[in-house]
């Protein structure tokens, strides 16, 4: 059809019916990777009669002209090549002219040439993703497009990175962006694509390539396209990778049992000093220090091991010094496994998949298994009648055990807060000779002589291996659709879209050993449902008329509809060990469920329109109703203008010698968020909650409803510029962005007197301003080697510009107008005060001076940095020699802070006796160590360990995220064994980092706060890509 | 052909027509209910309270704020006798330096339930009178939601000033008595007088309103006229009207005997102790309250944190024939911590106990010091022996003033029962904690005797926090004494102070 209607718009008229035909078939395909090039012109030399090549590379033209002897074949971005008009069907390969600087973007609802395109588009191709080592795609995103911060806070295997586009444009609403699969919004989980079948990923980041999402693409919008059969035959490619991986940077230095015994002494020694003089003091910090810390690692010689004068006495060695935080660790292993089809005959083209992929965690107990099919299958089924079906299935088994939060048996913090006198296994107090079982093995220590914070009773060493932690997913998402050709030009699309997610969470402690022993093991399991569809109809009219005046317009409809169900339920107390189903448990804890629905309807339109391939405008309007607000504030109408300008077709730089493009772009409009956050459906109702006491049933008021709610704002502006120079070899795009959000769906703070913190309104105002450059270039391209790199930045500022009262405190940040969302707002360390050795924090007197003070509690708040990064981005760089590549991409973060709660763990006084202490502790306040930033030790000091500027660091970083190095075979060889491609490679993940705050992985939320978390892991893998 | 394509244009009508329909738009939740669901008959109405009860009480903020019970806890642990140690939970409001911090969440967890079942109750009482139904019935829940809202103003009045004896105008907590809106502004701190008046005026309107309610034995977590009489007469105690206190004391004890010495050995875990007054239950599946006893149970395995010892100069209080006194246990593993093992966890494997709010004892404690503060101590020292020869004590005899006996007792009898901050502040005392340790300053060596005779020598340890954060000593009427009004309030209430 596509071709049909080319012909169209290319031959300008009707065909001269009576003329002697001849007719030309052929094929046109790139000439590096023998991939087909759809959308290449074949003209007739002298004239402007031609046609294009179709989805796979193939062209048939009727040549009326009898004089007609030469047919020229062009591409975008590739050297036209001129072949004489014969009956015999031809095969014509492009040669790259430079940088591919025309092509063909996935925008909303349709394809764009990215050199007339009038919004703002980055598209990342699935070349880029192939062959990296992550097993959610949101991870492959970082440092490949302007704008796109991803911050992926957990290195557990199977878990997403947050993505934000252009700053977060929104404080309560969500700030996540909307993921498209296949042309129509995802409900599934983004762990379920294999990151193989991505043909390309489209990130759309003002309002003229977003309107049209309307409601959903407030925060920018994610395009993922897989991948279609495109040739003629049938192609099978094999992928296979093998890997290791361990923990990316090392994690905080922490105290050896010698360092710590003299410093908890000490600790008591401070203690003592309070009520005694310092001979008792000492005296009984000696004597006390082995019944504190439950355990004498030095063994029964030395049965005061720390002397009153707080050294360790002469002789005293250690008999273990034992490493809980090396024990709970390993090396992972990842094992990837890709095969897949693909395709076309005349009238069909398919791509079918399937994928393997074994992610082992570096801790103990956890990593992800994911098994995916996928099937896209396009048919012209008519010569006016296309239709498709894309199917993915996708199960996975992510082992995840708690790896955020503080609690105690999250597996991150155990091994790292766990003192290292401390035995892994049991040891002969005199000896430190292992003590074993009647087998000859090792016995665990489950340590109940431990005080509780080294956690006594319990050994997740041994227990990681007994428990269970899995999540259990299952997706199915399904993309179906009828494009009719109605009349020249028009045709109407229809589509059924539908994603369907299941979890089983399984969570087991067992009922003998370790954190719940004592109430017989528990067990939680729940089951999460959601199903989602989206219905839409689509109208499109496509014409030129003139030959100048090219027009497009899109008509249509959406119905959008979600649904969420779950039930859980607990239990404890199981009959014997070794099974650990609910049925399988005494008693009942908890059992819960309900479900929640919600909709959307929408129309929407877009008209393009350009003159001479110069002018390019586009408009769209969008109305969306949504049913998280009230019947008559439900309707949202959203839109965008758009326009671009594209300089090098006008006479005068035409014919530049260096300049080949330069474009001009700018485009405003608006979009909205309803989206108060994943269980806020119905706000504007005056609901009562329901709960019950002792079997009676219970309802009672828990929030305020707000029946006036409605949509948030964005209006976004850009204003862009495209260039390629010198033979395409360099070139760039430039963008200035705006984006503004009003009415924000907030909490608005109420005093909670009147028993409600918040009520839900549509307040205030924030503006995003920034900048977005890419840049790349082919400094050296010879015959046998080349050097390409890529390089893209952002920088951008936040800026609340409108509230309804002065100041609203939240958390670490406090909003003012003219401060930033990420502006931390907590006290000032004004450190140690070297007469006393008390930590100190700043205050503004009642005066109004500011002075010091050691009560944390009375000390004053501050605005104290931003955790918004100066710059970031990421650089590309990637190395062909002969049949050699080696790429590598780096990615940056200038600037910025993030406070680290994790640390403040490991930074305590003394009051935790057994739990780990950083080697920066060793430098604590004493009498002779007056200047110093970590106070004076004391096992009953209260915790200067709160929210502060203290542990608030720099948060500037720069990784390298990913180092391919990979050969392909020679053709020769290759062809001599019947197979198109052998690629050998070997491939890094996070090798090296630079940062600054050693212990800390530098890769942290957005907001720049920790949370525990599991930390990000490097791998090594190497690999064989196959293709017959 | 013209024919298919038609088809296509008849199914593109059809979806939009469909996707027109008005209703596809509405949904509801499934886990709650829209308000005039609720108030359409006294009977669904009822539902209200139980609920804002369940919010009190089952409703974790963090493990170591198990709702509204902990409350409780926090009260001794900012008193005398319960020597913390530093595990998990109570350790900071210990040392006085959590509940003077407005940014703490167990300081902004109580004013949260607090206030949110005060609003319940304001709206349960501005809607039930429309409701069509049974009047018995509605009668009754009016007065229980009275009752209520008299207890959460009667809790407020106890921590957020000092005493009215102390300063009778001394600026307390807002009041609010109409339901809440989106424009409802927060109010000024009424004084402490005022807010103590609130309470009584609501637990006295509620009297009446329960005088024909007969509660069901299983349910003693409902408020009858008895629990109605205990709160009041606590009420009038404590904004020292003492006169009154007398006969609600009375009235609320009616019916429940003082407990035997054997049953205050049991673990004080169950509702169906003859003594209870009132109570929340706990089941396997609904046992938030239930762990407040991880703090306060030193002696099941079971309990995560036992941080709740005595102090070991409070058992010196005791006589050695006294019942209670049997509960005392040195431990003679880890530091010498003196075990009070007064609760216990009824099912440990389910963590259940049921948790006590009042008892008999305390309503003829309340009596004692009534009288005793109306210059009757003939009257004190007979409701005080009536208590003290119950649990096997030498009863009173004259010995000292009779007040200190009366105040003395409450600690000894009521000890982990959230008492001990609140006698602190309504009678202007102060915080009494001295290091264990002999009379010449070095360590007190106990030996513990064991079941098979033989002794183990234990180093007691006693109080771990002997002054004010701020290194001073403790005196009456400290300000670190009371309960910070939370950040949040503060920051968004303008007129909190007007």
């Amino acid at each position: 059809m596509l071709q049909r209607l080319l012909i169209i718009l290319l031959l300008l008229g009707p065909l001269a019916a009576f003329a002697q035909v001849r007719t030309v078939t052929g094929t046109v395909l790139s000439a590096k990777d023998k991939e087909p090039l759809p959308g290449a012109t074949i003209v007739i030399k002298g004239t402007t009669k031609g046609v294009l090549t179709g989805p796979d590379g193939t062209f048939r033209l009727e040549v009326t002209d009898p004089a007609a002897t030469t047919l020229v074949i062009s591409y975008v971005g590739m050297t036209p090549q001129e072949v004489p008009v014969s009956t015999a069907p031809i095969t014509i390969s492009l040669q790259s002219s430079g940088k591919d600087i025309d092509e063909v973007v996935v925008i909303a609802y349709g394809t764009a040439k990215k050199s007339s395109y009038t919004g703002s588009v980055s598209q990342i191709k699935g070349a880029e993703l192939e062959n990296r080592q992550v097993s959610s795609i949101t991870k492959a995103l970082q440092g490949l497009a302007p704008g796109v911060q991803s911050a992926s806070q957990s290195g557990q295997p199977g878990s997403d990175a947050t993505i934000r586009i252009r700053g977060v444009g929104s404080i309560n609403a969500s700030a996540d962006p909307l993921y498209v699969v296949d042309g129509v919004p995802y409900g599934g989980n983004l762990s379920a694509i294999n990151p193989y079948d991505i043909e390309s990923i489209s990130v759309l980041k003002d309002a003229a390539s977003a309107a049209l999402y309307g409601s959903r693409g407030a925060n920018g919008v994610i395009i993922i396209t897989t991948k279609k059969g495109k040739a003629k035959g049938s192609n099978i490619d094999v992928r296979v990778s093998q890997g290791f991986s361990k923990r990316a940077v090392k994690d905080y230095d922490r105290m050896s049992t010698d360092q710590y015994f003299p410093m908890f002494w000490r600790a008591l020694f401070n203690e003592n000093l309070m009520s005694s003089d310092s001979v008792t003091a000492a005296r009984d910090a000696s004597r006390d220090l082995v019944d504190n810390l439950g355990i004498n690692p030095y063994g029964s010689a030395f049965p005061q091991p720390v002397g009153t004068d707080g050294k360790l006495v002469a002789g005293a060695k250690p008999l273990w010094n034992d490493d809980w935080n090396k024990a709970m660790q390993r090396t992972g292993h990842r094992t990837e496994a890709n095969v897949a089809i693909s395709g076309a005959t005349d009238k069909t083209r398919y791509f079918i998949s399937g994928g393997y992929l074994d992610d082992q965690g570096i801790y103990l107990g956890s990593g992800f298994k994911r098994y995916t099919v996928r099937s896209n299958i396009d048919i012209d089924a008519r010569k006016w009648l296309k239709v498709g079906l894309n199917l993915n299935a996708t199960h996975s088994d992510q082992q995840a055990p708690p790896s955020e939060d503080s609690r105690s048996d999250n597996y991150v913090n155990y091994g790292r807060l766990m003192g290292p006198m401390y035995p892994v296994y049991q040891r002969d107090p005199n000896t430190g000779a292992y003590l074993l079982d009647a087998k000859g093995g090792r016995i665990f220590d489950y340590g109940d002589y431990r005080p509780d914070p080294a956690n006594p009773r319990t050994n997740l060493v041994q227990t990681s291996g007994i428990d269970k932690h899995d999540t259990i997913r299952d997706d199915v998402s399904a993309r179906v659709y009828a494009e009719a050709t109605l009349y020249k030009g028009l045709k109407f699309k229809t589509s059924y879209n539908a994603d369907y997610s299941t979890r089983v969470g399984h969570d087991y402690t067992n009922p003998t050993l370790g954190f719940d022993a004592e109430v017989g093991g528990t067990v939680v399991k729940g089951n999460y449902r959601t199903f989602s569809w989206t219905f839409n109809n689509i109208l499109t009219y496509e014409t030129t008329f003139d030959e100048k005046h090219h027009l497009n317009v899109l008509l249509g409809q959406e119905a959008y509809k979600y649904q969420y169900t779950y039930l859980q339920g607990n239990k404890s107390g199981f009959s014997v060990p070794g099974i650990d189903e609910p049925s399988d448990a005494a008693l009942i804890g908890g059992f819960e469920g309900y479900s929640d629905s919600y909709r959307q309807s929408s129309y929407l339109g877009r008209a393009e329109y350009d003159y001479s391939n110069k002018y390019f405008f586009s408009a769209s309007l969008r109305r969306d109703g949504s049913s998280r607000f009230a019947p008559d504030r439900r309707w949202g109408t959203f839109w965008s203008v758009g326009a671009s300008w594209k300089m090098t077709e006008e006479a005068f730089l035409k014919n530049s010698s260096w300049l080949n493009l330069l474009t001009l772009r700018a485009s405003y409009g608006g979009q909205g968020n309803d989206n108060l956050g994943p269980t806020r459906y119905y706000n504007y109702l005056p609901l009562y909650s329901v709960n019950s006491n002792l079997g009676l049933g219970g309802t009672f008021r828990e929030n305020l409803y707000n029946n006036l709610l409605k949509w948030e704002t964005n209006l976004n502006l850009n204003l862009g510029v495209d260039w390629a120079m010198f033979d395409n070899r360099f070139g760039g795009s430039a963008e200035f962005f705006v984006r503004k959000s009003q009415d924000l769906l907030y909490s608005r703070p109420k005093p909670p007197s009147i028993g409600y913190a918040s009520v839900d309104e549509n307040i205030g105002a924030l503006k995003n301003t920034g900048i977005d450059i890419n840049l790349h270039g082919t400094p050296i391209r010879t015959k046998d080697f080349s050097w390409n790199i890529d390089l893209n930045m952002t920088h951008y500022r936040n800026k609340v510009t409108s509230l309804p009262q002065q100041e609203i405190i939240s958390g670490t940040k406090k909003l003012m107008v003219g401060k930033s969302i990420y502006d931390f707002f907590i006290r000032q360390w004004s450190g140690v005060d070297p007469n006393t050795g008390a930590p100190l924090w700043k205050v503004t007197k009642p005066d109004g001076s500011i002075g010091d003070t050691s009560n944390y509690a009375a000390s004053s708040l501050y605005y104290s940095g931003s955790s918004l990064p100066d710059l970031y981005g990421g650089l590309t760089n990637t190395f062909t020699y002969k049949n050699f590549s080696l790429s590598f991409l780096i990615v940056y973060s200038l600037g910025g802070k993030v406070l680290d709660n994790d640390y403040t763990f490991l930074m305590g006084l003394g009051s935790a006796a057994g739990r780990a202490w950083s080697t920066e502790v060793l430098n604590a306040w004493t009498p002779t160590n007056r200047n110093t930033d970590v106070p004076q030790v004391n096992s009953v000091a209260p915790s200067w360990t709160g929210t502060s500027t203290r542990f608030l660091y720099d948060a500037t970083y720069a990784r390298l995220k990913t180092l391919n190095l990979s050969y392909t075979l020679p053709k020769t060889l290759m062809e001599r064994a019947h197979l198109n491609n052998i690629t050998v490679y070997v491939q890094g993940e996070n090798l090296f980092t630079l940062y600054n705050h050693k212990g800390m992985d530098p890769e942290q939320t957005v907001g720049g706060t920790t949370y525990y978390r599991y930390p990000a892991v490097k791998s090594v893998s190497a690999g064989l890509n196959l293709s017959f | 052909m013209k024919k298919n394509r038609l088809l296509f244009i008849a199914i593109f009508a059809a979806a939009i027509l469909s996707a027109c329909n008005k209703s596809f738009l509405d949904t509801k939740p499934t886990n709650a209910v829209p308000d005039d669901q609720v108030f359409n008959s006294v009977d669904n109405a009822s539902t209200a309270l139980t609920g804002i009860w369940a919010y009190m009480f089952e409703t974790y903020f963090t493990f170591a704020v198990p709702g509204i019970k902990s409350l409780d806890l926090t009260s001794d642990a900012m008193g005398s006798d319960v020597a913390l140690t530093t595990s998990y939970g109570f350790r900071d409001s210990y040392t006085f330096i959590e509940m003077t911090d407005n940014t703490k969440n167990r300081v902004s967890a109580y004013w949260t339930i607090l206030y949110k079942t005060i609003d319940n109750c304001n709206n349960f009482l501005s809607k039930i009178d429309q409701v069509p139904g049974d009047d018995a019935k509605r009668k009754l829940l009016k007065g229980q939601a009275s009752a209520l809202r008299g207890w959460c103003y009667l809790t407020l009045a106890e921590f957020y000033s000092f005493g009215v004896t102390t300063s009778a105008t001394g600026k307390s907590v807002p009041i609010y008595t109409d339901p809440a809106n989106p424009a409802t502004p927060g109010k000024p701190r009424s004084s402490v007088t005022q807010v103590y008046q609130q309470a009584i005026s609501d637990l006295t309107a509620a009297l009446p309103l329960l005088a024909d309610y007969q509660r069901d034995a299983t349910q003693k977590f409902k408020i009858d006229a008895n629990v109605a009489n205990g709160l009041l007469a606590r009420a009038y105690l404590y904004s020292n009207q003492p006169a009154k206190a007398i006969d609600p004391a009375v009235a609320a004890r009616q019916g429940y005997s003082l407990m035997s010495g054997d049953d205050y050995n049991k673990g004080f875990n169950d509702v169906n102790n003859p003594e209870w007054i009132w109570g929340q239950p706990q089941t396997p599946n609904q046992n938030v309250a239930a762990s407040t006893f991880n703090f306060l149970d030193v002696s099941t395995p079971v309990a995560y944190y036992k941080s709740f010892k005595a102090d070991p100069w409070f058992q010196g209080y005791f006589d050695s024939t006294d019942v209670r006194f049997r509960l005392f246990q040195w431990s003679t593993t880890g530091p010498g911590a003196l075990l009070y093992k007064k609760f216990r966890f009824r099912d440990p494997g389910a963590q259940v106990a049921d948790v006590v709010l009042m008892r008999s004892a305390e309503m003829y404690l309340i009596e004692a010091e009534s009288y005793a503060r109306t210059a009757n101590n003939a009257k004190a020292a007979e409701a005080l022996n009536a208590l003290r020869s119950v649990r096997s004590s030498h009863p009173y005899n004259g010995g000292g003033q009779v007040l200190d006996s009366i105040l003395l007792e409450r600690r000894k009898e009521l000890w982990g029962e959230g008492f001990s901050l609140v006698d602190i502040i309504r009678t202007g005392g102060t915080v009494v904690r001295k290091p264990f340790k002999n009379f010449n300053g070095g360590d007190s060596i106990i030996n513990v005797r064991q079941p098979d005779g033989s002794v183990i020598p234990v180093r007691g340890v006693g109080h771990r926090t002997l002054t004010l954060p701020d290194k001073s000593a403790f005196v009456p009427n400290s300000p670190y004494y009371l309960f910070a009004i939370p950040l949040s309030e503060i920051q968004n209430n303008p007129n909190l102070n007007n």
